[in-house]
């Protein structure tokens, strides 16, 4: 049978795959998209808190597919496999990867955050450096993902909300809950100005996509109405309507085979049904497996050429693993104190908060000092009952059980809803956070797993810190109780970056300024492995934005070739 | 801390290698034989007469079996589930079922005091939430009734199927 030969072979199909599919098979390219997992489609998605968001079903099994994680524990080094700890770090591996599942609260990056070094300078033990782009560089994809994928929201002019090309959003904000009049009471009496939360669910219908029917339990579940702007939806069933794209579901790849020093030639997988390999061959390469596990692909594509891992010349491959520093806290609202909204209105099921806030971006406190802070996103607390009903069931450090059991719990669902803030702020890349291969631990196709070590800067903490405390007193101005916060160097194990830092000197970088691999030109990376420093918002926006811009610099790399 | 030293520690046993290189048929013949005593628990854990519905009305001990033996179940905790309960049945000299309530309360807070037995109970407590909340297709939560005590009820659209069979 004669192998077919694809203009470009992409490899996952989330956030960042799905854009640079959609590019692709729009300008006329023929591509294929590698997916580990199986496709789901909106009417097979439900709302099964056991399987979604107990077990592995839409994740590998961790005893089959794990990592190893390295943390240090008094001082020391421990690492420990994923199957062990029970804390997974896979986000969602189907058609369309993690994006199925986000809560999709997006903001842009500010420009500063292109340019954190010569901005503050540089900080001890973290490893800031510029980007080689800057925000007018991204503006115009930021604009183009917020249409095309289709962010909802409602712009007003802030300090620190970057500049935009167009006056507001396509897509009018979501529906909010009541619960928002006293949350920006209680920012205005502190001075504090919340901002309306962009997000990536349709508030009208778009195209074959309809508008969000507000079920109530959207973050970690897939959507039934397609309003969830994921990959999926958004843009790999248009790319599918072009022709043009095929998609190998099932379909795990091993490694990246190269006949030559500076060329990918074919892509080694296995189907994951009958366990038989095969090789997919093209033009182009690009890899988007999630920052953390397209660092162990390129690790493990190793070959003669390139003995430390294809693309690593630098060794910077693996280096500078990022995630969302930062913390969470929260307070409750309780019906007999509750004032100036109903408590009916509070507990209205589906509508978000849809409040974030901007105002400790950049800080600059008499006491503290100058420095870059973070950006807070409001919400419920996950409305997951099983879950909801399981936490803090304990009395003098013994389990409450009995009939004490069902009156704590019925009290906690019928009197009472939890308002909670995340906080995001830039965890600094250091010497200590990165991805490697673990010769020792192989997954069920007998490759090595990625083996993360994993260590916040000091700095990522008194950030965090500093904004909780700022975030308790406008949940005690709302009147809640029971008001804590905490801020750790805890990984958010679905929002990752960097690992293959993209830069103008190949010394010090593994791609180029379009995600471009330095030493091998027919290999990119388009998810968020490219990331020098992070910013202190979610990466989302910035992956497909940024996935979209190097998706134009590939057509015009195949045009040329065409040529 | 590693989880399986987290699920073993404080026991005599340690997660035995015997029964962990068992076959799940073995396995579960294993639970069946401390199946009663996992009901009794859940039973005390969640009585008659009280605000949720109750562990024995739910069927919670066979939503237990259905969940640990599935597939998707951690082993580990499938074994550390049915040696839990033979080391509760050993140090109550087999005699916990036909316990009074009080004495019931007392054994179990006395097991609490190991780390390992406040594991299990632990577990336990999780296992039979999972079954009064999770959706009915899971046989537990029957008509919905434990959404129902809390007036909540979970979304739309609910699962046909368990564990997204497609
Ligand atoms: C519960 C949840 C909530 C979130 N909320 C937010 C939010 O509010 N805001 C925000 O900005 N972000 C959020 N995110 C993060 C967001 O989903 C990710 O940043 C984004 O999807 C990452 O895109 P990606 O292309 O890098 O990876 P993914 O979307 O994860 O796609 C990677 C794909 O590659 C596939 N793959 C991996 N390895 C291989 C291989 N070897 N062979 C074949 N296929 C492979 C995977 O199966 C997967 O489908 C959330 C994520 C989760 C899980
Ligand atoms: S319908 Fe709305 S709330 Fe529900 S999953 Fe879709 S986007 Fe989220």
């Amino acid at each position: 049978m004669k192998q077919t030969y694809y203009d470009a072979v992409i490899i996952g199909s989330g956030a960042s795959g799905g854009a640079v599919a959609y590019t692709l098979t729009k300008a006329g390219f023929n591509v294929a998209v590698i997916e580990k997992g199986r496709l789901m489609k909106r009417e097979d998605f439900s709302k099964d808190e056991l399987a979604y968001c107990r077990r592995d079903i839409v994740t590998p099994n961790l005893f089959e597919e794990y990592h190893v994680i390295e943390e240090k524990v008094d001082g020391k080094w421990e690492a420990t496999p994923t199957y062990d700890s029970g804390i997974s770090f896979w986000n969602g591996n189907i058609v369309g990867g993690s994006s199925n599942f986000m809560s999709g609260m997006l903001h842009r990056l500010h420009p500063d955050d292109f340019r954190l070094k010569s901005k503050y300078g540089p900080i001890e033990d973290a490893n800031v450096v510029d980007w080689p782009i800057s925000y007018e560089d991204l503006e115009p994809y930021y604009t183009l993902a917020e249409e095309l994928v289709g962010i909802s929201g409602h712009y007003e002019p802030h300090p620190y909300e970057p500049p935009r090309s167009t006056p507001n959003f396509t897509q009018p904000p979501t529906k909010e809950n009541a619960v928002v009049t006293l949350l920006d009471k209680s920012c205005k009496a502190l001075g504090v100005t919340p901002l309306v939360t962009p997000r990536a669910v349709l508030s009208k219908d778009k195209g074959h996509r309809h508008a969000c029917y507000y079920s109530n339990f959207c973050g970690s579940y897939g959507c039934s109405s397609g309003a969830k702007s994921s990959s999926r939806e958004a843009l790999l069933y248009p790319a599918l309507a072009t022709g043009r794209l095929t998609l190998l579901t099932n379909t795990h790849v091993k490694y990246l085979h190269s006949n030559s020093k500076d060329q990918v030639s074919h892509a080694v997988a296995v189907d994951t049904i009958t366990g038989k390999e095969k090789t997919i061959h093209g033009r182009l390469f690009i890899v988007a497996a999630q920052a953390h596990e397209s660092a162990r692909l390129l690790l493990n594509s190793a070959n003669k050429y390139h003995p430390n891992g294809l693309a690593n010349s630098s060794s910077e491959l693996g280096k500078n693993l990022i995630f969302s520093g930062g913390g969470s806290g929260q307070g409750e609202l309780h019906k007999e104190s509750l004032k100036e909204i109903s408590f009916d209105a509070l507990m209205q099921p589906g509508y978000f908060i849809n409040r974030s806030i901007l105002d400790w971006y950049f800080i600059d406190d008499w006491w503290h000092g100058k420095f870059k802070g973070g950006s807070v996103e409001w919400m419920f607390e996950h409305q997951n009952i099983i879950s909801r009903a399981r936490k803090n069931n304990y009395e003098d450090g013994r389990l409450v059980w009995g009939k004490a059991l069902g009156e704590r719990v019925v009290e906690r669902f019928t009197n009472q809803k939890s308002i909670r803030f995340e906080i995001f702020n830039d965890w600094l890349p250091n010497d200590n956070c990165y991805v490697t291969i673990d010769p020792k631990h192989k997954d069920k196709y007998g490759m090595p797993v990625g083996k993360l070590r994993i260590n916040g800067h000091p700095q990522d903490l008194k950030v965090g810190n500093y904004i909780a405390k700022k975030c308790e007193a406008i949940l005690e101005g709302m009147g809640a109780k029971n008001i804590y916060s905490s801020v750790s160097s805890a990984p958010a194990q679905n929002l990752v970056a960097g690992g293959c830092r993209f830069g103008d000197d190949p010394k010090t970088s593994v791609l180029n300024r379009y995600c471009q691999a330095h030493d091998v030109p027919n290999l990119f990376v388009a998810d968020a492995s490219f990331m020098p420093t992070g910013g202190s918002v979610a990466y989302t926006w910035t992956i497909y934005a940024n996935a979209l811009r190097i998706a134009d610099h590939i057509v015009d790399v195949l045009k040329k070739e065409q040529v | 801390m590693q989880r399986r030293d987290f699920l073993v520690m404080g026991s005599a046993l340690s997660l035995s290698p015997y029964l962990h290189a068992e076959t799940v048929t073995t396995q579960q013949k294993a639970f069946r034989q401390v199946s009663s005593l996992i009901e009794a628990v859940q039973g005390h854990m969640f009585p008659e007469g009280g605000k949720l519905p109750s562990a024995r009305s739910m069927h919670t001990i066979r939503f237990t079996e259905e969940t640990i033996f599935h597939p998707t179940y951690d082993k580990d905790i499938r074994a550390f589930v049915i040696e839990g309960a033979q080391e509760l049945a050993k140090r109550e000299n087999e005699k916990f079922l036909s316990y009074t309530q009080r004495e019931k309360e007392r054994a179990l807070r006395r097991y609490e005091q190991t780390d390992y037995g406040s594991n299990w109970l632990s577990r336990i407590m999780t296992l039979t939430m999972e079954a009064l909340f999770s959706d009915p297709v899971y046989g537990s939560n029957i008509k919905a009734a434990g959404w129902k005590a809390l007036h909540t009820q979970g979304g739309e659209p609910r699962p046909k199927t368990r564990y997204i069979q497609l």
